[in-house]
């Protein structure tokens, strides 16, 4: 990664122009062809510097809820259960975490009985249970972007 | 949320547009639909703060944190609001939010903590404790990763 990198970066992370000619905007800022800034920002993706490109949504003012789950599988089941929990398009993040219980994921869904319905699924199917639902009472703070410097 | 948008919005979230030159004239394209009228619209569902931003997110690991944590606090409840918010200001912090305990899981206040190293992450946790006045934490450990996307608003159903 070297500076001009750095520079699309910041330029890209926070402010993807949106009009007819948004890499061509960048590398007009930055003194190179929207060409070179697309090539760039490909690399960039293929080494897993960028993990994502596009729009980011605010769950809840699209009606959306999101929430936290936990729930307790046995050794045995672990694999069949995270399979499982995995394979809903609504479940952003699956881990496998230290104690009990010891399955955390993160589900999104258009309404709250979207999500009883995928939890009492992912109960039923994998024999496992009780599941927690654990949406968020307060939120203080998310994710901010990090800058780099050049 | 009209069918129009709810159709703008399935195609933006199609990432492989992002990866060729002019994204939106495609995009437009595959909705049958003027390109100024997309454009316009997008920038107002920016300004309803629907889209919260149009960007690139960066891998955490690859911005130099190499230890990072879910951690959960024990906290009493009269003060919860106190100590998350004095978390919360930790540049440390990326996520701190407060929810329900449940049976043999007293720890209502979650965070999320990023570190260089094992030992930092040692550090920056006693801060956190020291800032919240909390005396017993959590941290869950992630043994393995089973899986790790960007949320999907509206998905196609099969």
């Amino acid at each position: 990664m070297d500076s001009v990198d750095k520079a699309i970066l910041n330029e890209v992370q926070g402010n993807f122009p949106v009009s007819s000619d948004p890499y061509g905007d960048v590398g007009k800022k930055l003194g190179i062809s929207g060409e070179e800034v697309l090539t760039r920002v490909k690399a960039l993706k293929q080494n897993k510097i960028i993990r994502k490109v596009g729009p980011f949504f605010d769950a809840k003012k699209m009606g959306h809820r999101s929430t936290l789950c936990a729930v307790h599988v046995p050794e045995e089941k672990l694999r069949e259960t995270a399979d499982i929990i995995s394979s809903y398009v609504e479940v952003t993040h699956n881990y496998l975490r230290e104690g009990s219980p010891n399955v955390w994921f993160t589900l999104i869904a258009e309404n709250e009985g979207e999500i009883e319905r995928i939890l009492s699924e992912i109960s039923d199917k994998a024999g496992v249970g009780p599941i927690r639902n654990l949406p968020a009472r307060r939120m203080f703070k998310i994710k901010v972007d990090l800058k780099l410097k050049g | 949320m009209e069918q129009k948008d709810i159709d703008i919005i399935r195609a933006l979230q199609n990432e492989e547009f992002y990866f060729e030159l002019n994204p939106f004239a495609k995009i437009a394209h595959k909705l049958n639909m003027e390109l100024d009228l997309l454009l316009e619209r997008i920038k107002q569902l920016k300004e309803a703060g629907i889209i919260r931003r149009f960007g690139a997110a960066m891998t955490p690991h690859k911005a130099g944190f190499s230890s990072n944590a879910m951690v959960t606090w024990n906290v009493p409840l009269e003060h919860e609001n106190e100590a998350a918010e004095a978390m919360a200001a930790h540049a440390r912090v990326s996520h701190c939010y407060l929810r329900d305990g449940f049976e043999g899981f007293p720890f209502t206040l979650y965070t999320m903590v990023h570190a260089n190293s094992p030992e930092d992450l040692e550090v920056v946790l006693d801060e956190l404790a020291e800032l919240g006045n909390v005396k017993e934490r959590r941290v869950l450990k992630s043994l393995k990763e089973y899986k790790k996307s960007s949320p999907v608003y509206f998905p196609e159903k099969m």
